[in-house]
């Protein structure tokens, strides 16, 4: 079905979801009918050589709405698309991946990892007119990190940061408590984009609506639950590098339209309603791609993939011979393909191959063999059968509990995953709850598996996803997986101490294999970006850090 | 009739406090944390001092009678709260979205309140052939979700003829999909029930002696029969506006445009409570008031109302 059923991990709130799998049950022999023949107007020639042209709106539709537009504040997916618009970050990640410079022209990092000096961009302005300095620098990270901001995301991102010192106007010095060497990676996303020091002190309230940023476009008007009107920033000229443009964007303005019914969202793109949409479901990829006057794409998003992770804190997935039979029992391939009409990328890593320190010896290591599956479970103990098929022991079935957001049609993956795992012996249990009530079991560690993704541009997703001090205690932990294992701790603290590169690049190395043996979960498939735009729009630049549209330099051909 | 209206008045307060209560407790047994909702859900990771703030801020370790008691002060006082989404207040949260749906509640019923005149009008007492087809039109309409009606209309009107836009709110034209849509469900109930009522004022007295004083057919339904089959519908009002507010959430989904009907639906999906709560009064108050006036109209429309 749509992208985003199979990843309750992110956007899983989205309200339409029902109706949008319902919708698509309804109309998607019909609407791919006429979507074939619907776009009878022929482009004009594309002329990639021809020059930028300024002015015109773009219409953007989005399939969920942030519902506040200050990234301190959410941690919603379409952040990093829609931040991209208003907010500049201190660093950027250029084409390479690697760390650029942007409102930081340099900085220095101590020996001891744990002071960061940046040397600011000047002249850069706020779009109430208030300046970029090394004050507003300090005054972001103190807000981002406010309990009063609430951040689900951005003060967990710079949890080591300990206090900073304003050394000048244009010199920040940031004062970690330990080695950390993600912090320059999370400060590029744009969770952490830079807010007007002068609204964080008058007006805090008014950043959800309202939000001041330096970026080449202001919001002009927020309506929730509709869209953004989006304008361009006058006098604008401080865009990273890897963006090859100069001062202003070419726009005069972006139209963002929420449209959360993914068959709609296809249609109004190909009838020319709107210019560009993100998250394209799946099952329209293939005739937008096929489709000469659109561009059509298919990223792999860094970070953590699709993984149906293991709870290893309780049975049956406590025992490593019951996670690697059930690795075993699944053939992913076939999964992945019939889930993401082919633009899903299977995967059998814990990591994203777009990821940096992304190792591939781990490839092959993981893979389906039904024969090896039952031999395990044969020797787990799990030796009977009851009269539906599936194993028992000492009477006892093997159930897997896996609970989902709840949908009018089940969880696709969960019920390709559920008729793969019996082939086993597996009763995969897909467990249907409201949105509240999943976060509650899923906070108490209360199931057996639970399939999702988290996205991120620092590698150190894996002590996120995997740290023993990321299983939810006191605060809440995305080591849904409850790995607690010593020999990985150490590897993963020492690979985010360590200065990027080869020290880092081999402790990661050894994290991935070591992730491997542990078999914390079922490495399904790529997290993909997928989005796609009409022709007549040109130079639309995409992100390294996370893989969505940038549209600073992007224009509007005649 | 003051005191009538006074009466009226102190039970639409009633009601008010009632569904404000039972929204409270129905949203409060809803299971699942409320502060990692707040906190955006699943794909959140906030601190523990971030976790304290907002438990704190939301009274959120408060026994249930306190927030309560806080809840029902705050509400006299004026003060909705704050959407724990959109970190406003509920009443601007509201008020940005109230205009929109009343807009497209208004153009349904301008669309669906004179079709249902028209064909109930000129359908009465016929042929049994054109009862058929007019009335299965009607159960059609009435029995069909609302989803499913606006989805035909997107398919042939805006995926093949091309002839309205695929949703968003620009515009009137952007208007006339999700008002027909919603108008037509309205239609469908409401012209069975009108044409029975014709048809019953259509065999009284009074009409044979319109007619045997030589009024033609036409003027004997549009102002004698129309007159008295009336009132029974307008005590439908209460239907229509449920349908209209209820369908709103579905077609302001399902045409992308913003409205109640849209927050209603993300407020319940994110057990934004504040919000919820808001609505509910809302449209409580609007039954109250649209009972209210109906009732002083029936004493407009048939004076014999307020004798008896």
């Amino acid at each position: 079905m749509n992208n985003k059923a199979l990843h309750p991990a992110h956007n899983s709130q989205r309200p339409q979801g029902r109706i949008a799998i319902l919708a698509s049950l309804l109309v998607a022999s019909l609407v791919s009918g006429c979507a074939a023949s619907a776009n009878p107007a022929a482009n004009p020639a594309v002329d990639p050589a021809s020059d930028p042209v300024s002015g015109g709106i773009l219409d953007v539709s989005i399939s969920a709405e942030p519902g506040c537009l200050d990234g301190h504040g959410i941690s919603a997916t379409q952040q990093q698309f829609l931040g991209r618009l208003i907010y500049d970050n201190v660093v950027t990640l250029d084409d390479d991946g690697e760390i650029a410079p942007y409102l930081a022209e340099s900085w220095e990092i101590s020996d001891d990892g744990k002071t960061y000096t940046f040397h600011l961009k000047e002249g850069v302005t706020f779009s109430d007119g208030s300046p970029w300095n090394a004050e507003v620098f300090g005054l972001n990270l103190e807000h981002m990190r406010d309990p009063a901001t609430k951040s689900p995301l951005a003060a967990a991102y710079i949890a080591p940061y300990v206090d900073g010192t304003v050394i000048d106007e244009y010199t920040f010095e940031a004062h970690l408590e330990y080695a950390y060497t993600p912090f320059l990676y999370t400060l590029a996303q744009s969770w952490l984009g830079m807010n007007s020091g002068k609204a964080i002190l008058e007006s805090p309230d008014t950043l959800c609506q309202e939000p001041i940023g330096t970026g080449p476009f202001t919001v002009a008007d927020y309506r929730p639950g509709q869209g953004i009107s989006y304008t361009k920033r006058e006098g604008y000229d401080w865009a990273p590098e890897w963006l090859e443009g100069d001062g202003e964007a070419y726009l005069d303005g972006v139209e963002v339209t929420l449209v959360g019914e993914p068959v709609i969202r296809h249609q109004s793109l190909v009838s020319g309603q709107y210019d560009l949409t993100e998250n394209l479901a799946p099952q329209n990829a293939a005739a937008v791609d096929a489709n000469p006057d659109f561009t059509y794409e298919n990223l792999v998003r860094t970070g953590s993939p699709n993984v149906l992770s293991f709870n290893l804190s309780r049975a049956p997935f406590s025992d490593q011979a019951v996670r690697e039979a059930f690795v075993a029992a699944i053939d992913t391939q076939a999964v992945t393909q019939s889930l993401g009409f082919g633009t899903f990328t299977p995967t059998d890593s814990f990591l994203s191959t777009a990821s940096k320190y992304y190792d591939p010896a781990v490839e092959g290591t993981l893979h389906h063999d039904l024969e090896k599956a039952n031999q395990l479970l044969d020797d787990a103990g799990w030796t009977g059968r009851d009269d539906e098929g599936f194993r028992t022991r000492d009477g006892e079935r093997l159930v897997i509990d896996v609970p989902t957001v709840e949908s009018t049609t089940p969880n696709p993956l969960l019920v390709q995953l559920q008729g793969e795992a019996r082939k086993a012996g597996f009763d995969l249990q897909i467990i249907q709850l409201p949105q509240a009530q999943l976060s509650e079991l899923r906070y108490a560690g209360d199931y057996d598996a639970l399939a999702g993704v988290w996205h991120t541009n620092t590698t150190d997703v894996l002590f996120i996803r995997y740290h023993s001090s990321e299983i939810t205690g006191e605060r809440i932990g995305q080591n849904s997986s409850y790995v607690d294992d010593p020999t990985l701790d150490d590897l993963l603290l020492a690979a985010r101490a360590a200065d990027d590169g080869q020290i880092a690049d081999e402790a990661y190395s050894e994290v991935q294999h070591r992730l491997l043996d542990i078999v914390p979960g079922l490495p399904l498939h790529e997290n993909p970006s997928q989005f796609a735009y009409s022709n007549a729009v040109r130079d639309v630049a995409v992100d390294t850090s996370h893989p969505v549209p940038v549209l600073t330099y992007a224009w509007k051909a005649e | 009739m003051a005191r009538r209206i006074l009466f009226r008045l102190v039970i639409g307060l009633g009601v008010l406090w009632g569904a404000a209560t039972m929204t409270f407790l129905a949203v409060y047994l809803i299971p699942g944390d409320t502060a990692l909702l707040i906190l955006g859900g699943p794909d959140a990771r906030p601190t523990a001092e971030t976790l304290a703030q907002v438990r704190s801020d939301y009274l959120l370790n408060e026994p249930l009678i306190v927030q309560y008691a806080s809840y029902l002060g705050n509400l006299l006082q004026g003060d909705l709260g704050q959407s724990y989404r959109l970190r406003i207040p509920v009443t601007v949260a509201i008020g940005q979205q109230i205009g929109a749906t009343a807009m497209l509640a208004a153009a349904a019923a301008f669309v669906a309140l004179p079709l249902t005149v028209l064909v109930a009008v000129l359908s009465a007492q016929r042929s049994p052939w054109v009862r058929s087809i007019v009335s299965g039109i009607e159960v059609v309409l009435a029995a069909t979700p609302t989803f499913i009606i606006g989805f035909v209309l997107l398919i042939v009107f805006s995926f093949t003829l091309r002839w309205f836009p695929i949703g968003g709110d620009q515009g009137v034209i952007a208007l006339i999909l999700p008002a027909l849509t919603l108008a037509l469900a309205v239609f469908g109930t409401l012209s069975q029930v009108l044409r029975n009522e014709l048809e019953d004022v259509l065999e009284q007295p009074f009409i044979l002696t319109a007619r045997a004083r030589g009024m033609r057919d036409l003027p004997v339904r549009m102002l004698h029969a129309l007159r008295h089959a009336a009132i029974p519908v307008m005590t439908l009002s209460g239907f229509v506006v449920a349908s209209l507010f209820g369908g709103s959430v579905i077609v302001e989904t399902l045409f992308s445009r913003q409205g109640i009907g849209a927050l209603t639906l993300a407020s319940v999906y994110n057990k934004d409570l504040p919000v919820i709560i808001g609505i509910v009064l809302l449209s409580a108050a609007v039954y109250v008031v649209v009972n209210l006036a109906v009732d002083l109209l029936y004493t407009l429309i048939d004076p014999k109302v307020v004798t008896s």
